[in-house]
């Protein structure tokens, strides 16, 4: 089935070419400087989120009445400028940060621990528990993550919990299918068949002998989903739908200055870029990962 | 084929059953009576209860399930509660300019990410080319559709002042002009509308599009990559054809068929896309409907968006696993 195929790149048979004639040093420097790049991205974005409070100059929410809408530099205290109530863009896009990252850090989490059990046990039990477990998956699959996101936050209301549960269950039948998929390989290899010779159960084989086999491909792919959180978490808080203001997240900074884009497009401008910077950092990582761990999902 | 057809029918009805469901209980069950959040928390108890019996919440849960599944399949999703008319007529006036968002952005990511993805494939051993290529497909990805959309709003519509900054344009009056034969009547009425439709459309569909053309660009890298190790490639070399009849007369038209699989997929995102799409630039459509009919709360027209969304993802993934079993006669053996 076509919604089937969208987190299922295990199976798909890429050739993988032999980069042949290439000096070692220049290839381990193509391989390595992505993931270098991206990891500094990343690790710079969680320690701007975790040292908030220390690295804003100033107070996301305090308003300065002699600086509303002001241009990047124009009062010196205001490096990126100021929004309509006089607020600091820098200091709201540092505290952006925190917010944008709990979601996706816990999100991710969320959907791993929920699909990736479900998925191990579908793939190595099959039969019936894994027509059930993988029938749910299809119809929550029906659904795009913005859009199953948004009917659960729309049900549930807009908070940072919510958020992440919202995004966490968006998220959990890409895992699941990936579990799926990596344990119906595993299942089949003489390491498993071996440990189940010897008297393991399958609580043991799934726990001890899947699950570690099948952990690399499944951390690649939770980072790319930490960018789709990122994204989704953004998504939702510039329609109105994620924290509600006047709490700092990227989107909602960016669908407050929508408003003012003709006089002061700085407000819009530095926040979009924080969303695009973190997104792209988790992509870097998550891409270069998938290349070096994994050169059958390479191209996907 | 006829068995495979029927086989992949009976498996989309569960799925659209379930996926109704999910919509159904997500908006009934989860905490949050409708009526209170309308109203607010001052209505009165006999206005709450005009509101309940309006809905028709006052009966049991399984009695509003079955009813909500069967009038939707009539595409009958009750009233709006703000507008007043019934939101499958309300749907019906959106989705056409949410279809040519849809279309107009798919041309684009067409145009610019299947190229791209060639490209790419056959040169991904020049770093020159491969790594700008990468990095097209990287941004792409990675930027968000509403900030790409309010850039191409500052410069293009503010700055330059070559492109509207909100609405669809006339699409009630190309259709109807279409309906109602006045197109051969008024050519030039016709083509004043068509013009004003896609001068609206240029910026949406140029911000989706592009968002896109990242992931057309990576999966037509794959398909092509895939094409090109194949023996009739290696056949097609050995006997000596010239390289660019290698890629135009036998990968490129081999390369469409994996790509095809894709268009469900790529529809799925592109419908999600115009939820945040329209909300930028502020057009009409399915999507804006959705978020405004959330914020407003008004569940009919909320529920009725959705089931029409899930709707058509469902129905486009049936349909290009059809065309793919019709492409591609393997499949239906499987």
């Amino acid at each position: 089935m076509a919604i089937a195929r969208r987190a299922e790149p295990v199976d798909l048979p890429v050739p993988v070419h032999a980069e042949a004639a290439r000096a070692p040093g220049r290839r381990h420097l193509r391989r390595w400087l992505p993931i270098v790049i991206g990891a500094v991205m990343a690790a710079a974005m969680v320690i701007v989120a975790a040292a908030a409070p220390w690295i804003a100059p100033l107070s996301p929410s305090a308003q300065f009445s002699d600086a509303v809408l002001k241009g990047p530099g124009v009062v010196e205290r205001h490096a990126l400028g100021t929004d309509e109530y006089g607020r600091d863009i820098l200091s709201r896009v540092i505290w952006g940060a925190r917010v944008s990252l709990q979601v996706g850090l816990a999100s991710v989490l969320f959907a791993f621990l929920i699909g990736v059990p479900l998925g191990i046990y579908a793939g190595y039990q099959g039969k019936r528990a894994e027509v059930a477990i993988m029938r749910g998956t299809d119809m929550l699959m029906a659904f795009p993550t913005l859009l199953l996101a948004l009917i659960i936050v729309a049900a549930l209301g807009g908070s940072l919990i919510n958020e992440i549960v919202a995004i966490g269950v968006a998220l959990t039948p890409n895992f699941v299918r990936l579990a799926r998929g990596l344990t119906l390989t595993i299942r089949e290899t003489d390491y498993v068949m071996a440990a189940r010779g010897i008297g393991a159960g399958q609580l043991r084989v799934m726990a001890r002998h899947v699950f570690p086999n099948a952990l690399y491909g499944l951390i690649v792919v939770a980072t790319l989903y930490i960018a789709t959180a990122i994204r989704t978490e953004a998504g939702l808080s510039f329609l109105g739908l994620g924290v509600p203001p006047p709490t700092a997240t990227w989107g909602n900074i960016l669908s407050e200055g929508r408003q003012y884009i003709k006089c002061c497009p700085w407000i819009t401008t530095f926040s979009g870029l924080a969303i695009m910077m973190a997104v792209l950092a988790f992509n870097i990582v998550g891409d270069a990962l998938r290349d070096l761990l994994d050169p059958r999902l390479r191209g996907e | 084929m006829v068995q495979f057809v029927l086989r992949r029918l009976l498996i989309a009805i569960p799925m659209l059953l379930g996926a109704m469901s999910i919509v159904f209980f997500a908006m009934r069950i989860l905490p949050g009576d409708p009526c209170v959040a309308m109203m607010g928390e001052q209505a009165t108890t006999s206005a709450l209860a005009d509101c309940t019996r309006n809905l028709g919440l006052h009966r049991p849960v399984a009695v509003q399930y079955v009813d909500y599944l069967w009038r939707s399949l009539q595409f009958d999703f009750g009233n709006s509660l703000r507008q007043g008319y019934p939101v499958s007529q309300y749907i019906g006036r959106m989705f056409p300019h949410t279809f040519v968002l849809v279309m107009a952005s798919a041309v684009v990511a067409a145009l610019v990410g299947i190229p791209i993805g060639i490209v790419s494939a056959l040169k991904r051993r020049n770093p020159l080319v491969d790594y700008p290529l990468r990095i097209f497909a990287l941004l792409g990805l990675s930027m968000p559709v509403f900030w790409l959309g309010i850039l191409l709003l500052i410069l293009f519509s503010l700055r330059l002042d070559v492109f509207p900054l909100i609405g669809g344009g006339d699409l009630d009056g190309v259709l109807s002009m279409l309906a109602s034969g006045e197109v051969f009547k008024y050519p030039g009425d016709f083509f004043a509308a068509v013009t004003d439709v896609l001068y609206h459309l240029t910026l949406p569909a140029i911000a989706l599009g592009f968002t896109l053309a990242a992931t057309v660009s990576r999966l037509s890298r794959s398909a092509m990559l895939e094409v090109i190790s194949q023996d009739y490639i290696r056949t097609a070399r050995a006997k000596g054809q010239a390289e660019r009849n290698v890629v135009y007369k036998h990968a490129l038209r081999n390369m469409m068929v994996p790509l095809l699989t894709i268009i469900g997929v790529f529809i799925a995102i592109a419908l999600t896309g115009t939820v945040l799409t329209e909300t930028v630039f502020t057009r009409p459509g399915l999507g804006k409907m959705l978020v405004d009919a959330i914020g407003a709360r008004d569940y009919p027209l909320a529920q009725g968006a959705i089931t029409v969304f899930t709707m058509i993802i469902i129905f486009v993934n049936l349909v290009v696993d059809m065309l793919y079993a019709v492409v591609d006669p393997r499949i239906s053996f499987r």
